[in-house]
């Protein structure tokens, strides 16, 4: 058992997600596309398919009419992604960034967009995914 | 000429109306502006940012609304010293675009107001807001005698300044807090905040003093009928309490 990461998205749409889009592409950050996560951090996660279920199963968490989950491979932003924290580092939120549909972000764009509006330095700090795909 | 007060609104502000009322109530010559008509801003002598959620708050309270087209005019009128006077919302709005307290560069803040303590809940309470500087260090408050005592309404789930201890001890050593949250008879302590804000902060300035940004709602108690301790036979429609701020914002806006 070890720190497991699961990323739970809106498969409605995101109106946050869209705004954030907007507002990088008016500051010259050229992105293609943005999607919003709650990530959860769980220690001593059990398998996979029960993590899902121990989600899933959650109300606080998880709406089946408007979620879906997903267990990440590694307990660290994916490639494209910058992980936003401002209390509780159980609870960031994940910003993966599209520099074209489907190609993640380079960490230069990541950077960017997390210190012009994703991250306030002041109360949030932005943790970076390790490598880049 | 008369002196021309744009109060902007942006979608999802909601505090606009009263802002606007207590403007005029006060002589100010004052109009609103919607977000989409933000050319028409450089034409306006001061801008008054209301309450209200931005951009449903969208990513963090304020944080798209200062990067908005709007926002564009507002710094560089504040910029040219242009009164800019921003109430809960407006007042997150001010601290992430970077005008306030404007130790850092514009649009990279230095502090934010952010989740209440000591839960993060939305807090709708009733407090008073001591005036904590020289009241001619700010435009805005120059007409103020030293120490005003202003009631208020606080309502927002995102009223606590927050910021490192090094940027904290800046806002001390540069004589940005304007206001303090008090006690009704006019004392500090640290129980007179309602969220745990740092340092007791209600409202914060800039360098220049031509930008204030408070967290409560000074224009939900500006009238008698406003006030929590208001009595049969007030004159329930005249303005009190909250007004005296707004006063002074329209008296320093006609000494510019």
């Amino acid at each position: 058992m070890s720190t497991r990461a699961v990323a739970i998205n809106l498969k409605i749409p995101d109106n946050a997600a869209y705004t954030a889009l907007v507002t990088l592409r008016r500051l010259g950050i050229d992105v293609a596309g943005v999607e919003r996560s709650q990530i959860v951090r769980f220690a001593d996660a059990p398998e996979t398919q029960a993590l899902v279920t121990a989600v899933e199963k959650d109300e606080s968490l998880y709406n089946p009419n408007k979620h879906r989950v997903t267990v990440l491979e590694a307990d660290a932003p994916r490639a494209g992604e910058v992980w936003i924290v401002q209390d509780d580092a159980e609870r960031p939120v994940g910003w993966r960034l599209y520099r074209a549909p489907g190609v993640p972000a380079s960490l230069d764009l990541l950077t960017q967009a997390a210190e012009r509006l994703l991250c306030n330095p002041a109360i949030e700090r932005a943790i970076f995914p390790r490598s880049h795909g | 000429m008369s002196r021309r007060i744009a109060v902007l609104v942006f979608p999802g502000t909601n505090s606009e109306d009263e802002t606007l009322r207590l403007l005029h109530d006060c002589g100010g010559d004052a109009h609103l502006v919607h977000w989409s008509r933000a050319k028409t801003l450089p034409s306006f002598d001061a801008y008054v940012l209301p309450g209200g959620f931005a951009y449903e708050d969208r990513i963090r309270a304020g944080a798209i609304a200062a990067h908005d087209t709007a926002m564009d005019h507002v710094i560089a009128g504040a910029q040219r010293g242009k009164l800019v006077f921003g109430i809960c919302n407006g007042a997150q709005i001010l601290l992430e675009a970077g005008l306030v307290p404007g130790t850092g560069p514009v649009r990279l803040p230095t502090a934010a107001f952010t989740r209440n303590g000591p839960v993060a809940h939305f807090v709708c309470t009733h407090v008073h807001v001591k005036l904590n500087i020289d009241p001619a260090r700010c435009a805005i408050t120059a007409a103020l005698p030293r120490g005003t005592l202003i009631p208020a309404w606080t309502a927002n789930g995102e009223g606590r300044l927050a910021a490192d201890a090094a940027r904290l001890q800046e806002l001390q050593d540069g004589n940005h807090i304007a206001f303090v949250y008090a006690h009704p008879d006019g004392s500090v302590d640290d129980t007179a905040s309602p969220n745990q804000s740092a340092l007791g902060v209600a409202g914060l300035i800039n360098h220049n003093g031509n930008i204030l940004a408070l967290m409560p709602h000074p224009e939900r108690d500006a009238w008698t009928f406003n006030h929590p301790d208001k009595r049969r036979g007030d004159d329930m429609l005249a303005t009190s309490g909250g007004a005296v701020l707004f006063r002074s914002f329209v008296e320093a806006l006609a000494r510019t």
